[in-house]
């Protein structure tokens, strides 16, 4: 089972050519319907509206004033700003030069700001705002590289700072204006000279375990991810420029990237903008998208917020809530029993719950057109993709990473099998290492190395092109792949038996009152797990119990609280065998935070961090006599 | 993206004179099918801004419109009279709602409305004059009066505030009963009366039954359309005055008036044009409402009917044009509710000497008293506040908030 190779219809790896790049697919589309919308950004309350035409013109701007600054072929731009219009202009203007592209998360703390642009050593900064330029600002003295740092928010920056560096978005798009009227057509020259081996992007990866890594994508990369979207039953969705998304998460993660920038440029879709980070449900709802990508964490949370905000409801609403949502669960059963396909029954069912329940609750979450929605980046728990496909989302769990340009199994419509990561998409070779149960894929999308850092990226690229992708999965259904777990997280337990942590953590995390699992029991007699409450929800309960409460550390301090969860955890450790229960377990005392070295930018848990900070609480768990923590 | 600051200090880069920007939003379509997806700020605040709305209002429209066909002419004639109410409760909402300027002088002004109205478009007889001009004068005109005198009531609102302008627009009806009832040659004088204006226009006799547009059509139906029509009009007028600057000043005098001069609100002449408007709703009122009702005597425009258009606007819901609506039609068909409940309560006569405990028109009294007293305790925002309650509950399913 574990070593069969699977190779999908459409792609031997050698004979694949690209036929276009990003740049130049959306100035096809600027040349083809050049008024079309196909950016919108909510600024003061009202959607500002961005034709192909106008965007393909920023971008050439931005092109333009990137030569006049100086960029050369190949040198790297970094953009450190919230997903917005600018972050396409730059991007594709950048790449339009052939110049390199590199994200910052806007979360990044200065030192990882300092990383990531030393080590991609970029050229020229363009930074969102007064927070970002801050942060530059601090570490520029280790960046001898950097020359320009572009601003575009000038609050609190134009008149008080003085740094040479520094140049506003305005001053910068003058520049390429004025580049633009010496040398028409220098930027079309180099969008028509662009070479399937240019890198275009740094992709750092988050990092769980040392200091990120860029991870080089060129335009064949990207061209094989966007051939991917094009292609019809490839496994992803297949979009038309009638589909609308909204682009919220991080876009130096190639998952957003993939579903914002490249989805745009391969199908002309529709990309909205949040006016700010707060702000992303509310655009969901102006906007009701039609594709919607999220990280587990976010589908976690709409679950949460849904719960919150029924406990609140009348009685008459909340049995009506209750009803129709034990509806959806078995509607959710039957889908996936039925790899996502309606019955007669269920289609009844649904019909009449979407009257009541279901339509007016997806409209509510932004979700009322979504006709297919993803989950990646992370695992999750199937609990919630369950109740997504009951309330009628179409959800699909996928699986890639920055390396394969995101692209190596997705479930199919109609073809889903719940707990799996899906097929391998078309063109991707994918099989098991015989030993460690490794994923290995294979197609043209994989990434052409890591920047500098040749001993990494033979580390991870063997000499047949196969990459690592350091997860142990294995197959179900002899078609459909479950990934088990990363192959570094892995638990052998004192007992010598093998523990896949992150389904516990996902079985718990699956709980709206759950945000953080830690299973903890490497080399250790029995497992164990911090977990860190979720504020909102466990407040809320609180406040209906009764139970007063000031801040975190206090509330997760509450023994009704402790009960609460041990209840959790008793329910998790039914679902288990007797090894991987979790015999006890600590509450964190604090949130979770990216500032503090406890997360990535991608809110993933750095294992060893934890280890490091709740050292006291971990070996309080294994040292005192049982039952004596509880 | 806002255009660089003007500080002028220690900024090395140079700074062109003009400035390129990215192009900004070109057009400014609705997107189908996503009414929250507002692409410039008139689809924020077009009077109907979502679908939903779009649909009821097309929908009560259309309704309202086959009403004539579905009940009798003499529940028909209450409906009339409520429609017609209704602009004058319009009205008394836009100086006493919106403005926040107690006005108890409604029946006057409604009282110059209609014998401007009876004078220039009534006939002349024996005893009072009349003009027997067109519809399309006498209308505006009686309007125009009202406003005039309404203009006048401005400057004094400027100088008084809530229970002293009370009181000095409650003088207004005391004069002008007294004028009412001594001009014997304009207003029949008391226990006699004149007849209203002639409804006549378009070539259409509003008092005649009869075929039109190859139907045949009844007099209360007629006089119904014609109310109707008079009353979308001035509602949506209402309605987009309200949610204009005009509107918006008027708010802000009614919630502070001092704050609102600050702000530049020119107090003397929005609460004049409060007065004016106001008055003038009241004034077409009038003259609609005593040519359908046919004779009338100058006793009708006392204290009474001045409460009743306050109780009109408290029940109907404050500084609401839809509540305002909703409260004419419900005080305008309470003597016809409180008739049908004596037929099912056994305890209440139909006539004013008959015997039980109580007569209908005790009962209406009391009814009267109770509503207010109930209203303002239970749901001051009136029944707007409870279509209010009823929509937000749909509109938040399946959530509370």
């Amino acid at each position: 089972m574990s070593s069969s190779s699977l190779v999908a219809a459409g792609g031997a790896r050698t004979s694949w050519t690209p036929e276009s790049t990003l740049p130049r697919r959306v100035r096809e589309h600027a040349r083809s319907t050049p008024d079309r919308v196909t950016l919108r950004e909510k600024n003061l309350g009202v959607w500002e509206e961005v034709t192909c035409a106008g965007y393909w013109d920023s971008a050439v701007l931005v092109g333009h004033a990137l030569l006049a600054l100086g960029t050369g072929v190949g040198d790297r731009v970094a953009v450190h700003s919230e997903n917005r219009r600018e972050w396409l202009y730059a991007d594709i203007g950048t790449v339009a030069i052939r110049a390199v592209t590199v994200g910052l998360y806007p979360t990044n703390p200065a030192a990882e700001v300092l990383h990531v642009l030393r080590d991609s050593g970029a050229a020229v900064l363009i930074a969102e705002d007064q927070e970002q330029v801050d942060k530059a600002l601090e570490v520029v003295d280790d960046l001898p590289d950097l020359r320009h740092i572009v601003y575009i928010e000038p609050r609190g920056i134009t008149g008080r700072y003085t740094d040479r560096r520094l140049m506003s978005w305005e001053e910068f798009l003058a520049l390429g204006a004025a580049h633009r009227s010496e040398h028409p057509g220098a930027v079309d020259r180099l969008v028509d000279e662009a070479e399937p081996g240019d890198v275009a992007t740094l992709v750092y990866t988050s990092g769980t375990t040392g200091p990120p890594k860029g991870a080089m994508l060129t335009i064949a990369n990207i061209e094989f991810a966007t051939s991917i979207f094009r292609q019809e039953g490839s496994g992803f969705v297949t979009a038309t420029p009638k589909d609308l998304i909204v682009s919220y998460l991080p876009l130096c993660h190639v998952a957003e990237r993939a579903f914002t920038v490249w989805l745009n440029a391969a199908s002309g879709t529709q990309v909205n903008f949040a006016e700010s980070i707060d702000t992303v449900q509310q655009a969901l709802r102006d906007v009701q998208p039609t594709i919607v990508f999220g990280v587990p964490r976010i589908w976690e949370k709409i679950v949460a917020g849904v719960h919150i905000r029924m406990s609140g409801a009348s009685r008459l609403k909340r049995a009506n809530f209750a009803l129709w949502l034990k509806a959806a669960d078995w509607i959710g059963s039957t889908l996936v029993a039925n790899r996502g396909r309606h019955t007669l029954a269920t289609r009844l069912v649904y019909a009449v719950g979407w009257l009541v329940l279901y339509r007016p609750l997806r409209e509510r979450l932004g979700l009322g057109k979504a006709r297919y929605a993803a989950s990646g980046a992370a695992p999750i728990a199937p609990e919630v993709l369950k109740f997504f496909m009951g309330i009628g989302v179409p959800m699909h769990e996928v699986y890639g990473m920055t390396e394969n340009s995101a692209i190596a199994t997705g479930n199919r419509p109609g073809r889903v099998v719940l707990g799996t990561v899906g097929e391998p998409q078309v063109g991707t070779e994918l099989r098991l290492d015989e030993q460690t149960g490794e994923v290995l894929t294979r197609h043209p999308g994989t990434f052409a190395g890591y920047w500098r850092n040749p001993e990494a990226t033979a580390k991870t690229i063997d000499a047949d092109g196969w990459l690592r992708t350091g997860d142990v999965g294995e197959w179900v259904d002899g078609t459909h792949l479950r990934i088990t777990d990363r192959i570094k997280d892995i638990i052998i337990t004192a007992g010598g038996k093998n523990i896949a942590p992150s389904e516990i953590e996902n079985h718990l995390k699956a709980s709206p009152y759950i945000k953080e699992a830690i299973v903890i029991g490497d080399r250790r007699k029995y497992l164990t797990a911090l977990i860190g409450i979720e504020l909102d929800t466990v407040g809320e309960w609180a406040q209906r119990q009764r139970i007063p409460f000031t801040t975190y550390r206090d509330l997760s301090e509450k023994s009704e609280v402790r009960k609460l969860v041990q209840g959790i955890v008793d329910e998790t450790n039914r679902r288990f065998a007797e090894v991987e229960t979790i015999k006890r377990f600590a509450l964190l005392p604090k949130q979770l935070d990216h500032e503090d070295g406890e997360l990535t930018a991608t809110q993933k848990v750095k294992r060893s961090a934890i280890a490091d900070q709740f050292a006291e609480l971990i070996e309080g768990l294994y040292s005192e006599t049982v039952g004596a923590g509880r | 993206m806002s255009t660089p600051s003007r500080t002028p200090t220690s900024s090395p880069s140079p700074r062109p004179a003009s400035v390129a920007t990215a192009p900004g939003p070109t057009r400014h379509r609705p997107v189908r099918g996503r009414p929250r997806l507002r692409t410039s700020y008139a689809q924020d605040l077009a009077l109907l801004n979502t679908p939903a709305k779009r649909r009821s209002t097309i929908a009560l429209v259309v309704v309202s419109f086959l009403v004539p066909f579905l009940v009798t002419d003499d529940l028909l004639l209450v409906f009339t009279l409520g429609l017609i109410a209704s602009v004058g409760t319009i009205g008394l909402n836009l100086v006493t709602g919106y403005a926040g300027q107690v006005s108890l002088g409604h029946a006057f002004f409604i009282g110059v409305g209609a014998y401007t109205g009876a004078i220039l478009g009534g006939s002349e007889d024996a005893s009072v004059v009349g003009y027997g001009l067109p519809m399309l004068v006498w209308l505006p005109a009686a309007g125009l009066v009202a406003a005039l005198l309404g203009a006048l009531v401005g400057p004094i609102a400027v100088r008084l505030r809530g229970l002293y302008l009370a009181i000095v627009t409650l003088g207004l009806v005391f004069l002008g009963d007294h004028v009412f009832r001594e001009a014997d040659s304009l207003t029949g004088g008391p226990g006699v009366g004149r007849r209203g204006a002639q409804l006549e226009i378009l070539g259409i006799d509003f008092n005649a039954s009869g075929m039109l547009l190859g139907l045949e059509i009844s007099r209360a139906q007629r006089q119904f359309f014609l109310a109707l029509v008079f009353l979308i009009v001035f509602a949506v007028l209402a309605r987009n005055l309200t949610r204009s600057g005009v509107g918006r000043a008027f708010a802000a005098v009614r919630d502070r008036d001092v704050a609102a001069e600050v702000i530049g609100i020119d107090i003397t002449r929005t609460k004049m044009l409060a007065f004016a408007l106001s008055s003038f709703f009241a004034g077409v009122t009038g003259a609609m409402y005593y040519a359908v009702i046919g004779v009338f005597e100058p006793g009708a425009f006392g204290l009474l009917l001045s409460v009743q258009y306050l109780a009109m606007v408290l029940i109907g819901g404050v500084a609401t044009i839809s509540g305002s609506i909703m409260g004419a039609l419900f005080i305008t068909a309470l003597p016809r509710i409180s008739q049908e409940l004596a037929h099912v309560v056994p305890f209440i006569s139909e006539s004013a000497t008959g015997g039980g405990l109580l007569s209908v028109f005790q009962l209406e009294a009391i009814l009267y008293g109770l509503l207010i007293v109930g209203f303002l305790i239970f749901e001051p925002r009136g029944l707007y506040g409870i279509w209010l309650r009823i929509r937000n509950y749909w509109k938040g399913w399946p959530f509370s908030y």
